[in-house]
């Protein structure tokens, strides 16, 4: 038997608002239900909301703040998830955390975690500031995830230069909000132009998707309710591609063109 | 040595002005300045009014620099550069706002060697610096000699250096080649999309279209301005 090996996996963008911690969630999820015993541990300790998104904020009893200062065991601060039980969040303490937190109390809380877990992943704050330094320090493997735009690719690529220089490998990219219509029409960025740039191993495309809007609002992840929803499809696909499967990736120029997409759209304009 | 002053001897070089050790000065700055300055012709028959400072292990103020600008002023001379090992010279002069320059103490007189006007054919006196690895944005990879990049230089991230610029990549962020007032720097790249592009002085945004496919391209600074055009296949890169 080849030794237990957790794998901390950072993701992280630069820019906010691109869809790090929608990626956590459902990535969490997605994982969770393909038998990897999951973490998912808010990094984000100023702008905390990755419980709101898989709707575990009200079990929250104790949080990573409790845990390093040894008021509580680890997995009393745990919350596992209801539906998906191969999944927990760690919670993040409250916002003055940042004034003190420190890359070793990352490294502590990752390394408490890496006995009853085969994959954590850390879902990092915006910018390149403290928080994001303090969630460096403890991954070992990123999934950089960016959209098509100019000012999130330009943030990404600064991004994965600090990355680098903290010595993570692999990182792969994760392409978010990807609207195949615009692309074709060259009215966006498309994924040659953002590969060309980031020269990144692409995980993911996940198309723009109402259902992502919805579900968030929910608390809960679109891969949680087996939904068919694209990108669904996608985030599962993500989660796969990070276990070593062989998933081909969608072509853009083909997305919503199938015979069944003209169909879904034709019944909803109708109904709707 | 003394302090000594080198002359330009091209309109578009400034003059340099290296100060001896501090140690074996005898009076002020002023005084070894102007000391210094005694060896320029008489005004009219030189020919740029832009003065280098290298100041060498001088521990230069705010304050000494300020009373050497009525000297300078005198002369007709403008203090564009102050070249320095040390940090104290460099703040005090930036806070002025005179461009800086950190000059490393152990390759002073080479770095010194490759600024000499006396030979402006000679684009670089420090060889050529290999760097592998793509620029991604922020980062800033400076230069003292040529450099060569293998990787791209993505939109946003910055390279300089005092020789030749080239890249065996793309070229998507700015460049600067001959960023020490070589006017015979150039820059090259497989793909030259830049977002701007300096030689010495001159500054020129990036062209808009797409390349011609196949041809590497450099930049160069034709009567002035900075014109681009395919490469040679052959570098040239130096000894």
């Amino acid at each position: 038997m080849t030794p237990h090996r957790t794998r901390n996996i950072l993701i992280c963008s630069g820019k906010g608002g691109v869809g790090k911690t929608t990626l956590t969630a459902n990535l969490g999820i997605a994982l969770a239900r393909q038998g990897v015993r999951t973490a998912v541990l808010d990094a984000d300790f100023g702008l905390r909301n990755l419980d709101l998104l898989l709707g575990l904020e009200n079990r929250i009893v104790f949080t990573a703040q409790e845990v390093l200062a040894g008021s509580c065991r680890l997995e009393q601060a745990l919350v596992k998830h209801k539906q998906e039980p191969n999944l927990a969040l760690l919670p993040a303490g409250n916002p003055r955390m940042l004034e003190w937190l420190k890359p070793e109390d990352m490294q502590a809380i990752v390394g408490m975690l890496a006995p009853s877990f085969d994959v954590v992943l850390i879902d990092c704050p915006a910018g390149i500031e403290d928080g994001f330094k303090n969630a460096v320090s403890a991954a070992q493997e990123a999934i950089v995830i960016t959209t098509p735009e100019v000012s999130a690719v330009r943030d990404a690529d600064r991004v994965i230069g600090l990355l680098n220089t903290h010595g993570i490998q692999p990182i792969q990219l994760v392409l978010n909000r990807v609207r195949p219509k615009m692309m074709a029409n060259q009215e966006m960025l498309s994924v040659n132009d953002v590969t060309d740039i980031l020269a990144l191993p692409l995980l993911g495309l996940v198309v723009e998707d109402e259902q992502v809007i919805v579900s968030t609002n929910r608390g809960e992840p679109l891969t949680l309710s087996g939904s068919h929803s694209p990108a669904a499809l996608a985030y599962s696909n993500v989660a796969r591609r990070l276990q070593g499967e062989d998933v081909p990736l969608p072509d853009p120029a083909k997305m919503g063109r199938g015979l069944r997409a003209k169909l879904s759209r034709l019944i909803k304009t109708k109904i709707f | 040595m003394a302090s000594q002053l080198l002359l330009a001897t091209a309109a578009s070089q400034p003059h340099r002005l290296r100060l001896a050790a501090a140690a074996s000065a005898t009076g002020s700055l002023v005084a070894e300045v102007g000391y210094a300055l005694g060896a320029l012709p008489p005004r009219g028959e030189w020919l740029s009014e832009e003065l280098v400072l290298a100041t060498g292990d001088w521990l230069l103020t705010v304050a000494d620099l300020r009373e050497l600008e009525p000297l300078l002023l005198q002369r007709g001379l403008r203090l564009v550069r102050v070249e320095a090992p040390v940090p104290e010279a460099l703040v005090a002069a930036a806070s002025l706002g005179v461009v800086t320059q950190l000059q490393r103490p152990e390759d002073g007189t080479a770095a010194y060697a490759a600024h000499e006007p006396t030979d402006p054919t000679e684009p670089q006196g420090l060889g050529l610096t290999i760097h592998q690895g793509t620029l991604r944005s922020g980062d800033h990879l400076q230069v003292e000699g040529s450099v060569l990049l293998l990787g791209d230089v993505n939109p946003g991230a910055r390279i300089s250096a005092a020789g030749d610029v080239r890249v065996w990549g793309r070229l998507r962020g700015v460049a600067h080649a001959g960023c020490q007032g070589n006017h015979q720097a150039r820059i090259v790249a497989m793909q030259l999309r830049p977002l701007q592009l300096r030689i010495a002085e001159s500054v020129a945004r990036g062209p808009e279209d797409l390349p011609p496919r196949g041809y590497a391209e450099q930049a160069l600074l034709v009567g002035g301005a900075i014109a681009i055009e395919p490469a040679e296949p052959i570098w040239g890169l130096p000894d």
